[in-house]
């Protein structure tokens, strides 16, 4: 059983997951796996990706839950945007993000994309507890190092990242927030399963419930600054 | 107001590849469709395959594949041209030089009959035109001045090439050998272009 230390290491057989949001992680009515999980170049070399750590999201509710609260920044956001330009403005439908479910990944599976065959440009990948700005104590930075000077572009090697990644992926875990129930034809339907298979939480009752418990307790140490 | 469709049926086709020979029937391929109940009746049983063929012909639409991959790349090249509109810092927006990239590898695939590929973006640098095969996926990720090719099954990566922006001056051997290692057929080798190692993809 998992020790009772709020943050630090994530072990190699913790979940993280992935939220999926349309419209960014769809080509039109389709969904876009291959969008799912965006790797962002970061000024000292790194590819920087988001995920959230099941230590802070440990129910289905929790993560979409994390999932909910994503799509709604994001929408607060682009319609701030739109006030500046016109105040009387408001969130076009084609802009509306919709929170659709989220895809799990092991930390090993991460980290053994430093020694997967083929992808030998990939100095480290870790995954490592940050929690944002916006006080969300489940984020975690999926960061990638890649050895100085070995890719002429690093486009490529996302390609292949990505693609290891979506194919040690299970799920999906649908979801149609409150917020969202307006919408007749919710992309949630249209996530797909991934090679992984369907997401299955094999953790015992006895383990969820500290899992919970954990949970409430790191989370009221958090909201008391004990720990930050 | 316009008139709607009230009501839409199923339609059979038939797609032709570029070997393949029209059956000499003298009924317009395009000719009304008719419901054939060929199992129910025992009909496959009797009739000998040629006049199954052709009866068949008689009755569904025939198009050949070079037409319907046309189309396809239509729809690639709106896609990608769209791609260009979107607003600065829309996840699916990409540079005018990768537009640009993007264009003349899709011109060359369709020149060497690959099928129109999915598309997606990792951000405005690059695109990704991506085929499944089976369990297997082939990538052409396309920046402004650089290819790389990957081809993975669920258990592990196959292959991964790259290409420069010189290399691609003539993309007919890096599209064959990538054409012959991906969808296993015989690969044409041309004594034109400049490719560093296209034996590496075709194996």
């Amino acid at each position: 059983m998992s020790g009772m230390r709020c943050g630090g290491y994530i072990p190699d057989g913790d979940s993280l997951f992935r939220q999926s949001v349309h419209p960014i992680s769809f080509k039109g009515p389709s969904f876009a796996w291959d969008k799912c999980l965006n790797l962002s170049d970061q000024d000292d070399g790194a590819l920087l990706g988001s995920l959230t750590w099941e230590r802070y999201v440990p129910t289905e509710e929790l993560i979409h839950g994390y999932g909910c609260r994503l799509a709604f920044r994001r929408n607060e956001r682009k319609l701030a945007a739109a006030k500046l330009k016109n105040a009387e403005a408001k969130l076009k439908e084609k802009d509306r993000q919709v929170y659709c479910g989220a895809y799990e990944l092991k930390g090993k599976a991460i980290r053994n994309l430093q020694a997967t065959e083929g992808l030998d440009e990939v100095l480290s990948a870790d995954v490592v507890h940050h929690v944002e700005v916006q006080g969300e104590i489940a984020h975690a930075d999926l960061r990638i190092l890649l050895k100085p000077g070995s890719v002429a572009s690093v486009e490529g090697t996302k390609t292949a990242i990505v693609d290891r990644l979506w194919n040690n992926s299970s799920g999906p875990l649908r979801h149609i927030c409150d917020c969202d129930r307006d919408i007749a034809e919710h992309p949630s339907a249209s996530l797909i399963t991934p090679p992984g298979g369907a997401y299955s939480d094999t953790r015992s009752y006895l383990l969820r419930f500290w899992c919970i418990v954990r949970f409430q307790i790191c989370s009221w140490l958090w909201r008391n600054n004990f720990w930050h | 107001m316009p008139n709607y469709p009230v009501k839409v049926y199923r339609q059979a086709m038939v797609i032709l590849d570029s070997s393949s020979k029209l059956p000499d029937t003298s009924v317009s391929p395009y000719a009304q469709t008719v419901q054939v109940k060929l199992s129910a009746t025992g009909f496959t049983d009797v009739m000998p395959t040629e006049t199954l063929i052709v009866t068949t012909f008689s009755s569904v639409p025939v198009i050949w594949e070079s037409e319907l991959r046309q189309q396809e790349y239509q729809e690639l090249g709106a896609a990608l041209s769209e791609m260009t509109k979107f607003e600065e810092g829309d996840e699916w927006k990409i540079d005018p030089p990768v537009y640009n990239a993007a264009c003349y590898v899709a011109a060359g695939l369709l020149a060497h009959s690959f099928p129109a590929p999915r598309v997606f973006n990792h951000g405005s640098k690059s695109v990704v035109f991506n085929w499944s095969y089976g369990a297997d996926n082939m990538y052409l990720t396309i920046s402004a001045d650089h290819i790389s090719a990957l081809i993975s099954s669920p258990e592990r990566i196959k292959r991964r090439v790259e290409y420069s922006v010189n290399e691609l001056v003539d993309p007919s051997i890096a599209l064959l050998s990538i054409r012959a290692a991906y969808f296993k057929k015989p690969v044409r080798r041309l004594v034109t272009g400049a490719v560093s190692d296209p034996a590496e993809f075709v194996g």
